[in-house]
């Protein structure tokens, strides 16, 4: 059964409505169907010059990695999901794929994996039985598997040269004590190395974790949603569920600020990193919203810190704030790469000072305003090729199992006061579940 | 489907209008892109002035010049209060700034657009200059050449270097972001002195896009006839080193990981029809970032030694970041140049001996019938994804007014690519490639025992840590000993600390 959602006409009537919460903000219509394997499928059609843009989210990143001495695996399938079937050995796949000229590439995060691919709407059907093939039947031997874990571990020395690298695998380590998000997306270090032994484990973590009611379709571009969902039933129905669950703890509540230094063995500016814990993606949850707001307005690039630090005193390289949009809850970061050692405790005492007037001053309704139209038109300035507006998705996706959630996050943007950001940073702007890096340069 | 296909690209292609504009700027220096429906206006304003133009000394005054219009003061507006203005538009505008080109562009919703134009026009038009805007940018650029090229992404170390060493001596011998006492030498003088030069309207080419309408280009064309009227800047002929043989720069640093980058100028641009069969050819060798490319399959697919192996003939700048070529780097004298990501250091020798090889193989053999089937029509589809949005699309006629193209790069050669056959792509193999005289860049550890092996040509058995089959461990026992004829007085070893001074 095909569950049609109206949203909106075009994306130019759909913008002139935005500003009313109720109007979604999400400007193309869309198409969302479940296979009985439990396989969902979103389409999206779109006018793009003959493009289609295919992705196949599966709802298992390093989160899942939740047994002992195995992190890195779901990155690892990143990689050997092109190692290809009986059907369509690796390099008949490879061949075939620059047959048709698709721009095809995956990546991996914490929550998800994704495959995407972007192809001419005329190669539809060839690539759906492509995919659906090497999600059911990927087949690799211990040889394929032994190369490419050492691929894998060449790609982790690679990232090494990078401080931030370096940086967030610290920060991780030491914000989390049983939740997985102890380790970064890559894995740890000595169970990236000791991989090429676990060619029998990686079965498991396929049979458990690539399985239909774990992957959501997400097609967009030129297509006719009819026909495309019949060749997805042609060639995915056979598709046997099995999905087990990873059995990940969570985390307790951090009581007291962590602090830690670590050294990067080349030349870089000293970064300090403040992050708070955060809580689960819910944009239901009011004061989970007005966070995301806050961290804009306090540590942003229009923020009054942003200004003074950055331009003004010119103490910093720069100044950002990721807020956590997260499955499970993770970190809302706020760094700066400081100019001197010196100045790391003034630029450290500036944020947590802003935290704190952040929590007893209520935020001007403008720069509110500001931030909400900001927020908007942002959004909706990337969805102008099938590839953005899925790349924009996929996230939301990956974490709520729908697009829907696009349309109840922004709506609830509209509706956050400058109350419930004050109540945002007395909720998220707690000392004790603080955890602080600074990173220095062993060669400065 | 060839046809379907075909309407497909020319209707996207075709959407491209070149028309006159008349009043004080000149008709020829506006590329139009209309496209109805579009909800956003884009615009590129082009100037004909690069890091080529830097004054000796002064390198990297062409970089600081336009980040001084793109992130900083206007006379009307502090930056600060520019970066609030901007803000809720979800609007902003860059400074690109290659050897030759320097683009500001910006992307806006039309209902956005009165409150975006004046602050767009006035950073091009009414720079303030102000010394603390230009401290924190002058800071930006040297943290840029200090710390984060020489130490945090080898890669683009490795490339930066190989262009600097062929074009050693020339406007093309340094980075856009310049050297690192060049830099600290540049006052705000300097950069009014570059802007009132170089900014003039002889100079400028007027790149919009989108959904704008008759009356914004009027005011665009109007208002940016303010311009003083100066001389258009003709850039001089960057005639390359003139390498003789193999030479080998290594730069020592403490790496866990080899990066490695190798090429020569190639006399050939995208304006010569003999191009697109170039590319063809450089495609199945080393396509960016994609699995067709050969020197993939033998060094990353066969043997897992790197994470991707590639090659290009045109300027490809962070190709770590980037999957499509990019637009707006346009350059009169480009090389061939191939891209080895890390390698195990151990394998190092063993790695510049395949790429060679296969180098070599590429223009002793060609291609055959079916590797030149395979990639045209790879190429076919592949570069419908070149230009998804009417910003690269503008960027690409940009481009094409650059090279002097009459129509678009990308119909011709798609065009070209209908009509080509594996002579063609032969016969430019051999007229444009070749093997003798290179540049070879490592950014490694260990770089006297690294010159050593090169000059006596010790053989490199490579071991791995998986088993590989027969085929491979036969061809690796000819690579061992692959003789590199490279004389002492062609190594160069250089401390990273050392660069960009």
């Amino acid at each position: 059964m095909i569950k049609e959602l109206l949203i909106g006409g075009s994306l130019i009537l759909g913008l002139g409505l935005i500003g009313q919460a109720e109007v979604p903000i999400f400007p193309y219509k869309y198409n969302e169907e479940i296979l009985p394997n439990g396989l969902k499928v979103i389409t999206i059609p779109m006018a793009s010059n003959g493009i289609v843009s295919y992705y196949s989210i599966t709802r298992t990143g390093s989160r899942d990695e939740w047994e002992p001495g195995h992190t890195g695996f779901a990155h690892l399938f990143e990689h050997m999901m092109f190692r290809g079937t009986k059907k369509y050995p690796g390099l008949l796949y490879d061949n075939i794929m620059t047959e048709l000229g698709a721009d095809a590439n995956a990546y991996t995060t914490d929550d998800y994996t994704c495959y995407h691919l972007n192809f001419a709407a005329t190669d539809l059907e060839k690539i759906i039985e492509m995919e659906s093939d090497r999600f059911m039947n990927l087949q690799y031997d211990e040889r394929d598997f032994k190369t490419e874990t050492g691929a894998v571990y060449g790609e982790y020395l690679k990232g090494r040269v990078n401080p931030w690298f370096i940086l967030y695998e610290k920060l991780y380590y030491m914000a989390f004590d049983k939740h997985t998000y102890k380790h970064t997306t890559i894995g740890f270090e000595a169970d990236v190395k000791a991989m090429p032994t676990m060619y029998k484990y990686s079965q498991t973590f396929f049979k458990h974790y690539y399985r239909p009611e774990n992957v959501i379709l997400l097609i967009v571009g030129q297509i006719e949603p009819a026909p495309t969902l019949q060749l997805i039933h042609k060639y995915y129905d056979k598709w046997q569920p099995g999905y087990v669950p990873p059995q990940i703890e969570s985390e307790p509540l951090q009581t007291a600020e962590r602090v830690a230094e670590v050294s990067y063995p080349g030349k870089t500016l000293p970064i300090l990193m403040v992050a708070y814990k955060s809580d689960a993606y819910n944009p239901n949850n009011r004061l989970y919203v007005a966070g995301l707001l806050l961290e804009q307005l306090a540590f942003g690039e229009n923020s009054d810190l942003y200004k003074r630090l950055v331009l003004k005193e010119q103490k910093i390289e720069f100044l950002a704030a990721d807020f956590s949009v997260n499955r499970d809850p993770k970190l809302n970061e706020i760094y700066a790469m400081v100019k001197s050692e010196d100045d790391l405790d003034y630029v450290r005492e500036q944020i947590y000072m802003t935290m704190e007037q952040f929590k007893t001053e209520a935020t001007d309704d403008t720069r509110l305003e500001n931030l909400k139209m900001h927020l908007k038109y942002s959004f909706l300035m990337d969805l102008d090729t099938p590839d953005h507006v899925a790349g924009n998705l996929a996230n939301f996706i990956a974490i709520t199992g729908g697009i829907e959630t696009v349309n109840r996050l922004y709506s609830e943007i509209m509706n956050v006061t400058a109350t419930d950001v004050q109540e945002a940073a007395q909720h998220y702007g707690v000392p004790a579940k603080r955890t602080v890096i600074i990173l220095k340069g062993a060669e400065s | 489907m060839k046809t379907i296909t075909y309407l497909l690209f020319w209707g996207l292609m075709t959407s491209f209008f070149l028309l006159s504009c008349g009043a004080k700027i000149d008709d020829s220096q506006c590329v139009l892109l209309p496209v109805a429906g579009d909800p956003t206006i884009s615009f590129r304003i082009y100037f004909k002035v690069g890091s080529q133009d830097d004054p000796t000394g002064k390198e990297g005054l062409a970089y600081l010049t336009a980040h001084m219009l793109s992130e900083a003061a206007t006379k009307k507006n502090s930056y600060d209060e520019i970066i609030s203005k901007l803000f809720p538009l979800a609007a902003e505008y860059n400074a690109s700034v290659s050897a030759e080109m320097t683009v500001i562009s910006g992307r806006v919703y039309k209902s956005n657009l009165a409150a975006y134009y004046p602050l767009f026009t006035d950073a091009i038009l009414d720079p303030a200059f102000q010394e603390n805007d230009f401290n924190r940018l002058k800071s930006n650029a040297l943290n840029y050449l200090e710390n984060i090229l020489k130490y945090a992404n080898d890669e683009e170390l490795g490339k930066a270097i190989l262009y600097n060493e062929i074009f050693d001596g020339t406007g093309y011998g340094h980075l856009p972001e310049g050297l690192i006492n060049s830099v600290k030498r540049i006052t705000i003088n300097d950069i009014r002195e570059f802007y009132r030069k170089m900014y003039n309207r002889r100079s400028v080419v007027i790149g919009l896009g989108g959904g704008y309408d008759d009356l914004l280009l009027a005011k665009l064309k109007k208002d940016l006839s303010r311009l003083p009227s100066g001389t258009e800047n003709i850039p001089p002929k960057n005639v390359p080193y003139d390498i003789q043989g193999l030479e080998v720069t290594i730069i020592e640093k403490n790496a866990d990981a080899t990066a490695l980058s190798i090429g020569f100028p190639i006399d050939i641009t995208r304006d010569n029809p003999e191009w697109y069969a170039l590319a063809v050819a450089n495609s199945w060798f080393g396509e960016h970032r994609n699995s067709s490319s050969h020197l993939y399959q033998v060094i990353r697919e066969a043997r897992g030694l790197n994470y991707g192996d590639y090659s290009y003939i045109e300027h490809f700048p962070n190709g770590g970041r980037r999957q499509f070529p990019p637009v707006n780097v346009a350059r009169h004298q480009q090389i061939f140049e191939i891209w080895i990501r890390p390698v195990p250091n151990a394998t190092r020798h063993f790695v510049l001996r395949t790429t060679m090889l296969e180098l070599r193989n590429l223009i002793e053999k060609g291609l055959t019938q079916e590797q030149f089937e395979l990639t045209r029509n790879f190429l076919r589809k592949y570069i419908l994804h070149y230009a998804p949005t009417t910003m690269m699309r503008l960027g690409y006629a940009i481009d094409d007014r650059f090279y002097g193209i009459q129509g678009s790069h990308l119909e011709k050669f798609y065009t070209a690519l209908e009509t080509m056959t594996i002579n063609d792509v032969n016969n430019a193999i051999r007229k444009y490639l070749q093997y003798d005289n290179l540049q070879i860049v490592f950014i490694t550890n260990a770089a006297e025992k690294l010159r050593d092996d090169l000059i006596a040509n010790t053989p490199s058995p490579i071991q791995y840590a998986t088993p590989k089959p027969k085929a491979v461990l036969e061809e690796d026992k000819q690579l061992l000993n692959y003789p590199l004829d490279i004389k002492p007085e062609n190594v160069n070893i250089v401390d990273v600390n050392d660069l960009f001074q």
